[in-house]
Order: C-alpha cells, then sequence, then structure tokens
C-alpha cells in the first residue's frame, strides 16, 4: 500500500477511536441471564444482530474504498440521516406520520440520493481538479462535521424511537431469547448482505464494480465508464448506510451523532476484513459486532467498543492484509 | 500501398502531442503520429522514449497538454477513454493488462461492457482466434501466465469488434514461440481489416511485420519510414536495433 494511503488510514483510525471510545457505548449490557452459557448464547445472537447492520453500513464505505480510496469520515453521518430522516416521516410532532415500512423506503431512497449528491457535487469536481487522498480525506472530515451539526439542529439531542414495533414481547430461542422486531431485522440485514453479494457477483454492474476496485484506468480503457460506475457506489453507499441507520434506530435508538459513534465499528470492520474488499468488510464486521457484544458478558459495556478496536490491532499485527484481503502482489 | 489507399482519411492521426504526468514535465514534447486503414505501425524507441505515454495520450487515459487526436477526422483529443472503446479502439497496456480477481468470462464480458448483447456472438469470435480461452471460461485471470493473460486481454480487446487496435508490448517477457504466436495472432487481426499500431521493444521482429514505423526518442519523433527502410537505416540499426542487426 502506497505510505500516503497508510497515513490516512492511521489518521482516520485515531480521529475516529477517540470520541467513540471516550462515549458511552450505545450496545446493552447482556442482561444477567440464569447461566453462563444462556448469557454467552445471548450475546452470540445479539453480537450477529449487531455485526450484520455493521456490516450493511461498512460495504458502501468498503467500496467506496475500493473504487476511489477514500476514506469517507462522513460515512456514519449518512447512518445517521437515513435513522433521522426516516424518523422524521414516522414519528416526528411535524412529519406527516407515516408507517415505518414506507418511511423506512423513502429514508434509503434519500440516503442514496445524498451519496449521489456529494460524489456529482463535491467529490466528482475535486477528482478532476486532482486533489490529492489526504486533502479529500480532510474534505470528509468536514463534511462530516457539517452534516452532523446540520442533524443535531434539525433534529436536536433527545434520543428517539419509531412509531412502531417499539415494545415487543420476546420469543424463546432455548436459553435465550430475541423480540420478533430484532429477528425481522436480522433476517432482513443478512437478505441484504446476499443482496449484494449477488449484485456484485452475477450483474452486469457488479462486475464492473469489481474491474473498477482492481484498476480503474483498466476499467476505463475497456470501455466502462467509470464515473458512471462510481456514481452507483456512492448511491449505494448511500442507500446501504441509511437502511442500516434504521435498522439501528429500531433494535436500539435514534440518536443525532449514533452514526459517528459506530463509525469506529464501521471502520474496524472494514480493515479487519480488508480494505476495499466487500466480502470482507461483511465478514469483518459480523466479527467485531459479536467481539464486541460478547465482551459485555466479561467487561463493563462502555469498553465494548475499545475490544473490537483491540480485536483489529491484535488481527492486524498478525495478517496485515486483513482476514479476506490479498497480500500485495509484488512484481 | 496504392494512391488511393494514401488519400483515405487517417484511422489515427495525432498531431504535435504534448503531454506528461508530472505538472511541468513534458515526456511528449511534440509527437506526431499516423495509422492508415488497414495498417500495421509500429514505434520503437529506447526505454524512456515515451511509447507508452504516446498510446496513452492518444487514448485519453492521460491528459493531452497540447496537439490533437483524430479518429477518422474527428477530433477526440482528451476524451475520456471509454468513449474510444465506443468508437471503434481497442487498447492493450503493457502493464496489468487483464482484471486478476475476474474470471476470463468475466473479463470478456467487460470487453464488451458498453454492448452487453453481443457478448456471445463476440465471444465465440475471439475464442477461434485465441482458443485456449474457450476452456478457461471459468478460471480466474489472475492464475494465468503471462502469456495467456496477454492473449486474454487481446481478446478483450477485441470484443468490441475495434477497427483500430492499439498494443504495448504485446510480446514483452514471453517466451519466443509465444512471441511467434503474437505476431501471428497480430497479422490475422490485421488482415480481418483491423488497423493495428504497435508499440515493441522486439524492434527488428516488430518493423518486419509492420507497414511503417516511427522511432521515438526523448518524446519526439527521430524517424519515420516503411519498416524495411527503417530496417536498414544506418543511424536507426546503430542507436536503436543495435549493431548486430548487420549481421543479417
Ligand atoms: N505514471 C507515471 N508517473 C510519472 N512519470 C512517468 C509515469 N509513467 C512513465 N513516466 C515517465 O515518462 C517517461 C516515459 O515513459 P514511458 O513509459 O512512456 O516510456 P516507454 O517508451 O514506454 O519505455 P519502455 O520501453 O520502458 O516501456 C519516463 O521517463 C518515465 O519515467
Ligand atoms: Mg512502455
Amino acid at each position: 500500500m502506497r505510505p500516503q494511503r497508510k497515513f490516512v488510514l492511521a489518521l482516520a483510525l485515531v480521529l475516529v477511536s477517540v470520541p467513540a471510545l471516550s462515549a458511552r457505548a450505545q450496545g446493552e449490557a447482556v442482561p444477567r441471564g440464569p447461566t453462563f452459557g444462556a448469557r454467552a448464547l445471548q450475546a452470540l445472537i445479539d453480537g450477529i444482530q449487531f455485526g450484520v447492520i455493521i456490516a450493511i453500513t461498512s460495504v458502501g464505505l468498503s467500496l467506496i474504498f475500493g473504487t476511489i480510496h477514500l476514506i469517507n469520515f462522513a460515512h456514519g453521518e449518512f447512518v445517521t440521516i437515513g435513522a433521522t430522516f426516516a424518523f422524521y416521516l414516522n414519528a416526528a410532532a411535524a412529519g406527516p406520520g407515516w408507517h415505518l415500512i414506507p418511511a423506512a423506503v423513502a429514508a434509503v431512497a434519500f440516503g442514496a440520493l445524498l451519496g449521489g449528491a456529494v460524489e456529482r457535487g463535491l467529490w466528482r469536481p475535486l477528482r478532476a481538479r486532482g486533489t490529492g487522498l489526504i486533502n479529500m480525506f480532510i474534505v470528509t472530515i468536514g463534511l462530516s462535521l457539517l452534516l452532523r451539526h446540520l442533524v443535531l439542529v434539525l433534529y436536536g439531542t433527545r434520543p428517539a424511537s419509531f412509531a412502531q414495533y417499539d415494545i415487543q414481547s420476546t420469543i424463546g430461542l432455548g436459553p435465550a431469547s430475541i423480540t420478533p422486531r430484532d429477528l425481522t431485522v436480522t433476517l432482513l440485514a443478512v437478505l441484504v448482505l446476499l443482496g449484494i453479494a449477488m449484485l456484485l457477483q452475477k450483474t452486469r454492474i457488479g462486475t464492473a464494480v469489481r474491474a473498477v476496485s482492481a484498476n480503474r484506468d483498466l476499467a476505463e480503457a475497456t470501455g466502462i465508464d467509470v464515473q458512471r460506475v462510481v456514481l452507483f457506489v456512492w448511491m449505494l453507499g448511500g442507500g446501504l448506510a441509511a437502511l442500516g441507520g434504521v435498522f439501528f434506530g429500531l433494535v436500539e435508538i435514534v440518536t443525532w451523532d449514533m452514526g459517528f459513534k459506530l463509525l469506529l465499528l464501521m471502520f474496524a470492520g472494514v480493515i479487519l476484513g480488508g480494505l476495499g474488499s466487500a466480502y470482507g468488510a461483511m465478514a469483518g464486521s459480523l466479527v467485531i459486532g459479536v467481539v464486541a457484544q460478547m465482551s459485555t458478558l466479561w467487561f463493563p459495556v462502555d469498553l465494548q467498543y475499545a475490544w473490537a478496536l483491540l480485536v483489529l490491532i491484535v488481527v492486524l499485527l498478525v495478517r496485515p492484509q486483513g482476514i479476506l484481503g490479498q497480500a500485495e502482489r509484488v512484481g | 500501398m496504392s494512391a488511393d489507399e494514401q488519400e483515405q482519411e487517417p484511422v489515427l492521426a495525432a498531431d504535435d502531442i504534448v503531454a506528461g504526468y508530472v505538472p511541468g514535465v513534458d515526456v511528449l514534447r511534440g509527437c506526431s503520429i499516423e495509422v492508415r486503414p488497414g495498417e500495421v505501425v509500429g514505434v520503437i524507441g529506447p526505454n524512456g522514449a515515451g511509447k507508452s505515454t504516446l498510446v496513452k495520450a492518444v487514448f485519453g487515459l492521460l491528459r493531452v497538454r497540447g496537439g490533437t487526436v483524430h479518429l477518422r477526422g474527428e477530433e477526440v483529443t482528451n476524451r475520456p477513454a471509454h468513449e474510444l472503446v465506443r468508437r471503434g479502439v481497442g487498447y492493450v497496456p503493457q502493464l496489468q493488462n487483464v482484471f486478476p480477481a475476474l474470471t476470463v468470462e468475466e473479463n470478456l464480458r467487460m470487453g464488451v461492457y458498453l454492448r452487453p448483447k453481443a457478448y456471445a456472438r463476440r465471444a465465440t469470435a475471439v475464442e477461434e482466434l485465441f482458443p485456449l480461452l474457450a476452456d478457461r471460461r471459468g478460471q480466474k485471470a489472475g492464475a494465468m501466465s503471462g502469456g495467456e493473460r496477454q492473449m486474454l486481454a487481446m481478446a478483450r480487446a477485441l470484443m468490441m469488434e475495434p477497427q483500430l487496435l492499439l498494443l504495448d508490448e504485446p510480446s514483452a517477457g514471453l517466451s519466443p514461440l509465444h512471441q511467434d504466436h503474437v505476431f501471428d495472432r497480430c497479422r490475422m487481426i490485421n488482415s480481418a481489416g483491423v488497423a493495428v499500431l504497435m508499440v515493441e521493444q522486439n524492434a527488428r521482429r516488430c518493423l518486419q511485420i509492420c507497414d511503417r514505423g516511427y522511432v521515438l526518442d526523448q518524446g519526439r519523433n527521430a524517424h519515420t519510414g516503411t519498416g524495411t527502410a527503417l530496417l536498414h537505416d544506418e543511424k536507426v540499426i546503430e542507436l536503436y536495433l543495435g549493431t548486430l542487426a548487420r549481421v543479417r
């Protein structure tokens, strides 16, 4: 990897770790179950659920990095905006009071449009002017701040829940349990991940995304309109981040900085899986989610993000290219 | 060549091209090149002369700072490469010429990205030219040897039925047998009516099969002539072919 990219990566990790680690974690401590085994199973279930939601948000981050080598520091804000936009449509006093399902669909569409808009209005012109990666990264930090505070002004600091599916009784799963809402969210998230895999593997645009990630110039030389593919990736990433935000708001709660706090885990998942590999981001996020939840079996819940970061560091020491990443080819 | 053919509009005309990678440093300093219909044109020159740079600039992968590029009379200077592909230009880069993580079939499909419906028909046609690809459709391109990748890269570039094929050192790093194979294919492709612009290290071989050749040196045209004329030019022999060439 080029030193410039490494530098940006290190900077991104530091920047995102400090606030995330000092903040209170968003997950819940696993309730004191009857036996350790039951609690472990519960933590595993919660971890998988948490992991697949992180995966949905981090796939876009990974694809954006894969195609234009930009670390989108503002990706967490796409998550927040998805959740708060859905909240506005669904449960805000001033909103139209839609049911959550159409509100979620609209939020995903809005996220995709937002992703497309920043690509067309910001990143494409900057790339055309030959702006360096470090400068672009700093612009993403600025964009993140801007969007976050825009949400703060429009949404406020009060955590809130959606109007539907809020309180539910649980279904037993052996010694553990899950609410129908959480089960549905988890299954939907898994379906979405499978859908993304199919898209990347089987469709023309998906293959083009992989081609652009592999070699941008060659893709262009082959006849692929690389700018269009990059636009597609931003829209896909924006839409998925918004969907992840709605899911996260459903199983936890909607707050103005939820996405920013999640960003550390998204980064961890992406890096853990091997930068730029979409499947790696999925696998890495799942690991991060499970580790974060399982750690609460032994340690205070406020430390769960720190454990995720620790796993990341350990894995990178052992396997610098990430779980599914290919070692950089020499020659 | 008949006078009639010479009258024809060139497939590719690049005039006075100035281009470079780093701001303020021009690698090409006024380079001109022309390819007429049905021709095989060779570009030779020492390492670092700017041969690859010229091809990239012509093809829209590198910004042209001065000069113009015309395709069959239409100006295409600084148009994006995918647009040139649509206008019938194929390009095989010197290095990294396939998508390693994609299968052979996916590589070929990307070659016809702009016209996906033509895939089946074109795949059959290029597999006739490169039979080894037919048995390897499902294999990852990254698992192929250098020679096989070269075949795949040429096949991919031919998927859109180009009228002009740009080849950057197609024989580099190949065994003599594979080099023969590549030059053979170039001839076959050319005899089907495709004009070929070929950059080659293997200058002698290249000039032998070329209609015309250009010798590039330090970003400028140094010599131009028919393949045979360049092959016997004392200066060209001295500077670029090596004195061993005289032995023949
Ligand atoms: N990506 C790049 N960035 C900066 N400079 C470059 C780049 N590629 C090539 N150059 C420079 O441009 C000059 C011409 O390079 P080019 O690749 O066109 O040479 P070439 O004639 O194709 O040589 P070879 O026979 O070795 O392939 C060289 O001095 C090289 O250092
Ligand atoms: Mg070269």
